[in-house]
């Protein structure tokens, strides 16, 4: 359509124009802000804050950052809770968009991974040294190794997970059993957990005693490991991994492979009251520490006790097991990243840990270090529920593993799990699939190599 | 006239607009990431034909899953083809209610994938799943489908023919399509149903026939989101498709660069089949000339 005055616009024309920018360059602007509602100091620097605690966690978490805002003058986080599914990629796409939030909470096992693509930064160069000194000398063991890259810290530990064994005393009683002196070995808590095993008459499992599962979270009761952080190289086919796994795939053997997943598929639900360890399906299971918490909940009345998983008679290791911790972590382009680290600190409680107590309270976690954990508010707290003391036992303890901090991690991890899942099916012996464990990942290094990835 | 094309072009410049920046953008950029080392944050890295020689000499995954999927497509589509026909046959009888019947055969396919795939994890269970439960009314202990190896992948081709309804009206528009003096004349000849079907029907419905079966080897090979649900490849990689570990090697392994290789070896790998069909057309589809 023509102008008015040939090639320029009428005035109206420019004014609509105008306008039209001035909208799509505010709509721009409004996309990348928070939304304002979710802001109560609007004159603060927002700090974007991404997390996945939904459920019972999220009222706690949204206090945690109420509370953060109120000491604060200058910084206001916003959280944003996603869907766990998902959560990942939208992650990652909003690095690559070069939106993302600019401190994000975690759980995937994968820091060295997105470290070694650049999709987290370092927090160390954040610490003061005093602060570094501090945090090094004051975190449980097991912290102390969690979150580093290349000799780079890249997730902050916030709250970690540990497995032990939860049991049942009136299942112990029931069965002749003295449910005041857990078993010490593996193999006497096998022999319990034959002896607490239920069938019907045509020999389908009606509860299962004890079956242990899960390579990684046995292999350090026989002192074995994935890796070795002296020589920075793969461990996966040692005598100490091949006796963990032969003992894990002998007792499933004995059980009947088949007969172990007819009996779980029948099981309800794996959580809330219906978690087979309430509804008495399983007499001692290894399961996580955040099930004293939903015990409290679910069965406030049940009898129940925790041990850590006792190690073999021979060549083993107390108080050893396997840790998956949360992270709180800055995104590659975060815009406030020292918004971000004073989050982090305050959160996990490299600071004031006395206060943090109540935050690991609130959301029934593990503290990170002693100071936490000793705060009366805590202790509290333990006397409460006295069953988190196995879990803090363990993270005091040095033999605790986490995920190998080697960049293809999360390949290793699944190549792990198919191992011992080939090798409970029978498909292949222990020693077979340890083998083709240690092949495959020496053709996925060979992979890299010649792509010229960690170069 | 000019001036006519140039509002045609306005009129479809949205679709053309997604098309260029949504369609051939990524698909001509996917050209040139195939050849290099990219982790998605980083830019990307040349390598040449580094991809493409690692996934043909290095990864096992990478024939393991190109196996799985051609084991699904060998079965999955003959079967869908067969279903799909003999529903279409089925209801292109002329019974009373008989629309009813139609929308309740093809509901299933309009269903999300998603919701299909957690429904059939309880259909499948081997304990509480409603098909072992009918197997148990005939004495019959049921596998435990998913989560054994030897019946993993099976329950998932069994499990395609859920989504048949798609084809079926299809199927059912091409039988509508058949000139009705053909059985006419057959009946003055004294031929039988069966050979109505058989020498009529089938011959009639080939290109129809053809036109599914191009696509469905196209969607097979992208066979995805019921893998990803309901098996996550597993047990033992015997649900291991393509899509899924290219998937995996693209947003868990972070190997875009690869993932686009394998992509475009797909593509290849597709292109081949549909040409070979397309060869073989000749001695089966029938055009009516």
């Amino acid at each position: 359509m023509a102008t008015e005055t040939g090639d320029r616009p009428t005035r109206r024309q420019f004014l609509r124009r105008a306008v039209g920018t001035a909208a799509v360059l505010g709509m721009g602007k409004l996309m990348t802000q928070p939304d304002p509602k979710m802001r109560h100091y609007p004159d603060r620097i927002p700090v974007r804050y991404w997390h996945m605690l939904g459920g019972q966690w999220q009222a706690p978490m949204e206090r945690v950052v109420q509370l953060f805002n109120e000491s604060q003058t200058k910084y206001e986080v916003v959280p944003l809770l996603l869907p766990y599914e998902g959560a990942d990629s939208k992650f990652m796409l909003s690095v690559i968009g070069d939106d993302p939030p600019d401190v994000m909470l975690q759980w995937t096992q994968a820091i060295s991974t997105w470290a070694n693509a650049g999709i987290i930064q370092p927090l160390d160069p954040l610490m003061t040294p005093a602060e570094k000194a501090h945090f090094l000398k004051t975190v449980y063991p097991v912290i102390r190794k969690s979150g580093w890259h290349n000799g780079r810290l890249y997730g902050l530990v916030d709250g970690f997970d540990f497995w032990a064994c939860y049991y049942r005393p009136d299942h112990f009683r029931e069965a002749g059993l003295d449910p005041d002196h857990f078993p010490e070995t593996l193999e006497e808590l096998t022999e319990v957990g034959k002896k607490l095993h239920r069938f019907d008459n045509a020999g389908n499992i009606r509860r299962i005693g004890f079956l242990p599962t899960g390579f990684p979270q046995f292999a350090p009761l026989f002192r074995g490991k994935f890796y070795d952080y002296k020589t920075g190289k793969l461990t996966l086919n040692t005598p100490e991994n091949l006796r963990a796994l032969t003992y894990l795939v002998e007792e499933r053997k004995r059980l009947g492979f088949e007969k172990v997943i007819r009996f779980n598929s029948s099981l309800a639900s794996d959580s809330g009251v219906e978690w087979p360890f309430i509804t008495g399906a399983f007499s001692i299971v290894v399961d996580g520490e955040w099930r004293v918490q939903q015990m409290a909940q679910y069965a406030p009345n049940m009898e129940y006790r925790t041990a850590p998983i006792p190690p073999p008679a021979t060549g083993g290791q107390r108080l050893a097991g396997y840790c998956g911790p949360n992270y709180l972590t800055i995104p590659k382009g975060a815009r406030q990243v020292e918004g971000a680290w004073e989050f982090m600190k305050f959160f996990s409680g490299l600071v004031l840990p006395e206060r943090a107590a109540e935050f690991y309270i609130w959301m029934s976690w593990l503290p990170l270090q002693a100071a936490s954990t000793n705060a009366p508010v805590y202790q509290a707290f333990l006397n409460r529920l006295p069953q988190y003391r196995t879990f803090l036992q363990m993270a005091a303890s040095e033999y605790i593993e986490v995920v190998p901090p080697v960049p293809d991690q999360l390949y290793l991890m699944d190549r792990i799990k198919r191992a011992e899942d080939l090798a409970t099916r029978g498909a292949l012996t222990p020693q077979q699939a340890l083998e083709q464990l240690e092949a495959d990942m020496a053709k996925e290094h060979q992979r890299r190599k010649e792509l010229g990835y960690d170069e | 006239m000019k001036q006519k094309n140039l509002v045609g072009y306005a009129f479809i410049s949205p679709w053309l607009f997604g098309f260029l920046v949504f369609t051939a953008g990524p698909f001509l950029t996917s050209i040139y990431l195939s050849f290099t080392r990219y982790n998605i944050i980083t830019p990307p890295h040349w390598v040449g034909p580094a991809n493409y020689h690692v996934l043909l000499t290095g990864d096992p995954l990478f024939w393991k899953a190109l196996s799985v999927t051609f084991q699904y497509a060998l079965f999955a589509l003959p079967l869908g083809i067969v279903a799909g026909v003999a529903l279409a046959l089925l209801l292109n009888l002329d019974l009373m209610g008989i629309s009813v019947f139609r929308t309740i055969f093809y509901l299933p396919s309009i269903v999300p994938s998603v919701a299909t795939s957690v429904i059939f994890l309880w259909i499948l269970n081997p304990e509480i799943g409603l098909v072992n439960g009918l197997l148990r009314n005939f004495g019959i202990v049921g596998p435990a489908w998913l989560q054994d190896t030897a019946w993993s992948l099976k329950s998932l081709i069994l499990m395609s023919v859920w989504g048949v309804g798609g084809s079926m009206v299809i199927y059912l528009a091409g039988l509508k399509d058949i000139p009705s003096h053909l059985y006419e004349a057959a009946l003055i000849d004294g031929a039988s149903a069966w050979h109505r079907v058989r020498h009529i029907t089938l011959p009639m419905l080939t290109p129809v026939i053809f036109f599914n079966l191009i696509m469905g080897v196209i969607g097979t090979f992208q066979y995805f989101t019921e893998a990803y649900i309901m098996t996550q490849g597993g047990p033992e990689d015997s649900t291991l498709f393509y899509a899924l570990y290219l998937f995996q090697r693209a947003w868990r392994y972070l190997d875009m660069g690869y993932a686009s290789a394998m992509a475009w070896a797909l593509f290849l790998v597709v292109m081949a089949l549909t040409g070979i069909l397309f060869r073989t057309q000749r001695r089966w589809v029938h055009y009516g000339n």
